[in-house]
């Protein structure tokens, strides 16, 4: 493997690089004006995009996709804690796992051709209302698989343990679980609300080009030719996720000092 | 360790009935929609033309074919790079700087990857220009076409860079997970050199344990929208860019068309999942 | 009037029937041994009485059986509100609590005024040998004083019924004993009456006031130690052969 032959210093920097890569090349592309070719390098700035940019429809189109992504996230991680726990509990538990891998058993564009349909006739199509509940089958379903695995029968026994003990149900799931479920919760939330914010397909189809969420407007740029703004509005597009992993990372960390 | 046994009936699963209201209601109803009207055409009339028309046509065969194409070649080549990336980085992909840098690319989506293949790779695009300054090559005709191209270049290269850092990572885990420092220390002792630990033990094992992996990696390439859209040609088009395009046709009598796609590109990842699945399980 | 009183529970999961008609009765202050396999049906049984489970019809048109404790039917009464704490093999412990944190628990759950609650961890801490590890939490302790944790944070609540499930199965003979020795003197002590399910011979044998036998959810109760002893099916005979076996070939 060639890999070994080169130093290890300059190995690491070359993955680094790479990695790095595509962030460099948006952050160039968002304040470059009038890069034509054959110049090999900017020959002039306009720092004065993005100023421009945030003052337009990517300011709305960016609230909206945060609005839409985090209510789509809380609604999945919330379903799936309860459904996770009710399929871990249930028998028949490897059918209801298999209902929930069937939404990506098809891939959302595909999927959203045969929900547009319903979604037309019962009038939400084009709406943002509509987009979202066309997310949650993904994000809902994403968590339930999630949490299936995680409530084990060693967590559910301290759910019975504590209503044993004297407390609700409520109490149970509270006092016993919620402090272990913490955390899970926090990946599960980070994880479908990147679902949701990188939705593009799924959304143009059932949002009917109505709903532009920030995909949908990068695409648009995109499709404008206007490399300069689509370069502003991908930066906008990739900053919540690249905080998101720092957080999970760092989530995953203590989680695996807490040694649960 | 002996568990509370928590199989137990779920007399009325409450905590199930959302689930089924927003998952398996919807999913099924799309699916069997598609279904349904793949066997209808425009007037509503059971009909199998569009069944006909999609199999006997070249083009619905060619986007198989194509979308097949791009993604065993998207995983055999991001396994290829993962793989060495991988045993060569070691304990230094969780930690450090490396660490950070290889989970960078995860926050980047199908539409910004294809938006910057697009800007390095096109023929005017930054990687072309590099190539006329440096000499390589005369101007912008003799760049390499790699996208919108005969052979996908484009695509393959966008999603293998979406795919290896995230391979890499996973391959880190399955490392531990599949105790391979121990199994290599014993191949050891069992008299196996450094050449032998590598090709007989940590290759096939991460090999192995990387399968359900790849194949979810397989399926989620068949089945991309934004990286083909942009960085595609206009025929062949990969499965789901070809099944948007059919369903937005203005001519209604396509629109059967694009609900057999929908229909034959369901069963062809059911397939897959289902071998998927049954391995988890197994293990 | 017995203090505890099962009649003819039944539990099918599918087409087996995990519990068949099990019927036992257990006075107050007395330890019932139940000794079974595993699969036998202990636990279910334990888990009925206790509201984790229901327990099905016996056959078509029957009810389905009846827990009564303490004069009370607990037929449809949430666990929370049966008095009877359920341990099992692992501790549970709560690992974002300390020691002291964990045998406080059902007090907080069940919202006993905080000085009385203090009082009552104290004086379970100090009888179970646990004050001096008050402050440390679950990782930082053996395998014994995790159990013992999980002994004090079920009696502090002052259950009426204390079913333990093969609570002793995890931890090495030695720990074992100790563990068996402290139950008795704890039982005595606070007059508990128990349900004690366990596959090991010998440990029914000491714990247990009264004996039960478990097998494929049939349930067989004895009046008496010798007649337990007497039966072929419960392995008295056969231990008590193979012991004297060992003697008789010493030199």
């Amino acid at each position: 493997m060639t890999a070994r032959r080169l130093p290890a210093g300059l190995f690491a920097a070359l993955v680094v690089a790479a990695c790095a890569a595509p962030f460099a090349v948006l952050a160039l592309l968002s304040v470059a004006d009038g890069w034509t070719f054959s110049a090999p390098w900017l020959t002039a700035w306009r720092l004065g995009r993005w100023r421009e940019a945030l003052a337009g429809d990517l300011a709305s189109s960016t609230a909206l996709s945060v609005a839409l992504s985090l209510a789509v996230a809380l609604a999945s991680t919330a379903g799936g804690l309860a459904t996770g726990r009710a399929v871990a509990r249930c028998r028949h538990r490897r059918a209801w796992l298999w209902m929930a891998y069937l939404p990506f058993a098809s891939s959302p564009v595909v999927l959203s051709v045969g929900l547009v349909v319903w979604w037309i006739r019962a009038g939400w199509a084009g709406t943002l209302g509509g987009v979202a509940l066309a997310q949650l089958v993904f994000g809902y379903a994403y968590g339930v698989v999630f949490f299936a695995s995680f409530w084990t029968p060693r967590l559910l026994a301290y759910g019975d343990l504590v209503r044993t003990l004297g407390g609700s149900a409520v109490q149970a799931l509270r006092l016993g679980a919620w402090p272990v479920a913490r955390s899970a919760a926090a990946l599960c939330l980070a994880q479908t609300f990147l679902l949701s914010w990188f939705q593009y397909g799924l959304t143009l189809v059932v949002g009917q080009g109505r709903v532009s969420t920030l995909p949908v407007r990068v695409f648009a740029y995109v499709g404008e030719a206007d490399a300069g703004l689509a370069a502003v509005a991908s930066l906008v597009l990739v900053g919540p996720p690249l905080a998101m992993l720092w957080l999970n990372r760092r989530l995953l960390r203590v989680g695996m000092g807490d040694g649960g | 360790m002996k568990w509370l046994p928590v199989v137990r009936a779920v007399r009325v699963p409450w905590a199930l009935v959302p689930f089924v209201a927003l998952v398996g209601a919807p999913v099924a109803l799309a699916l069997a929609t598609a279904a349904v009207l793949s066997v209808r055409d425009v007037a509503g009339r059971p009909s199998l033309a569009a069944w006909r028309a999609v199999l006997t046509e070249g083009e619905a065969l060619g986007s198989l074919a194509l979308s097949a194409f791009v993604a065993t070649a998207v995983v055999a080549l991001a396994l290829g790079l993962a793989l060495p990336l991988a045993l060569a980085l070691r304990d230094r992909v969780r930690r450090g700087i490396v660490g950070a840098a290889l989970h960078a690319p995860l926050a980047v989506p199908a539409v910004v990857a294809a938006f910057v293949a697009f800007q390095l790779l096109t023929p005017s695009g930054i990687v072309g220009r590099w190539l006329v300054a440096a000499g390589v090559v005369g101007g912008m005709e003799g760049v390499p076409v790699v996208v919108n191209d005969r052979w996908a270049v484009g695509i393959v290269l966008a999603h293998v860079a979406l795919a290896v850092p995230f391979l890499v990572l996973l391959l880190a885990e399955l490392a531990d997970s599949e105790r391979l420092a121990d199994l290599a220390r014993l191949a050891r002792t069992l008299g196996a050199g450094q050449r032998a630990v590598r090709w007989r033990v940590e290759v096939p094992v991460l090999l192995r344990a990387a399968v359900p992996q790849a194949a979810l990696l397989w399926v989620a390439v068949l089945g991309s929208y934004e990286i083909p859209l942009l960085l595609g040609r206009q025929s062949p088009q990969m499965l789901s860019v070809l099944t948007l395009r059919t369903f937005e046709r203005f001519d209604l009598a396509d629109k059967p068309k694009a609900f057999v796609l929908a229909v034959l590109y369901a069963l062809a990842v059911g397939a897959v999942l289902a071998v998927v699945l049954r391995r988890r399980e197994a293990s | 009037m017995s203090f505890l009183s099962v009649t003819g529970l039944t539990r099918r999961f599918g087409a087996e029937r995990v519990l068949d008609g099990a019927t036992l009765a257990v006075d107050e202050g007395e330890t019932l041994a139940v000794l079974g396999r595993s699969g036998s049906g202990k636990t279910t049984l334990l888990r009925i009485v206790a509201g984790l489970d229901t327990a099905d019809p016996g056959g078509p048109g029957q009810a389905a059986g009846s827990v009564v404790l303490a004069g009370r039917a607990l037929d449809g009464l949430p666990p929370e509100a049966r008095g009877a704490v359920y341990l099992s093999q692992e501790p549970l412990l709560f690992p974002h609590l300390d020691v002291r944190g964990n045998v406080g628990f059902g007090l907080r759950v069940q919202g006993v005024p905080r000085a009385e609650a203090d009082a009552r961890v104290d004086a379970m801490l100090r009888e179970l040998d646990l004050a001096p590890h008050a402050a440390k939490r679950a990782d930082q302790l053996s395998g014994g004083q995790r159990q013992r944790v999980a002994f004090g944070r079920a009696l502090a609540v002052r259950p009426r019924l204390l079913l333990l499930d093969e609570p002793f199965g995890a931890l090495d003979a030695g720990t074992r004993t100790q563990m068996q020795g402290l139950f008795q003197r704890v039982a005595r002590a606070h007059g508990i009456t128990a349900l004690f399910v366990t596959h090991d011979l010998k440990e029914a044998l000491v714990v247990g006031d009264r004996f039960a036998r478990i097998d494929a959810g049939r349930l067989v109760t004895y009046a008496t130690r010798a007649a337990f002893a007497a039966d072929a099916a419960t392995g008295v005979a056969d231990e008590v052969a193979f012991w004297t076996s060992l003697g008789e070939d010493a030199p």
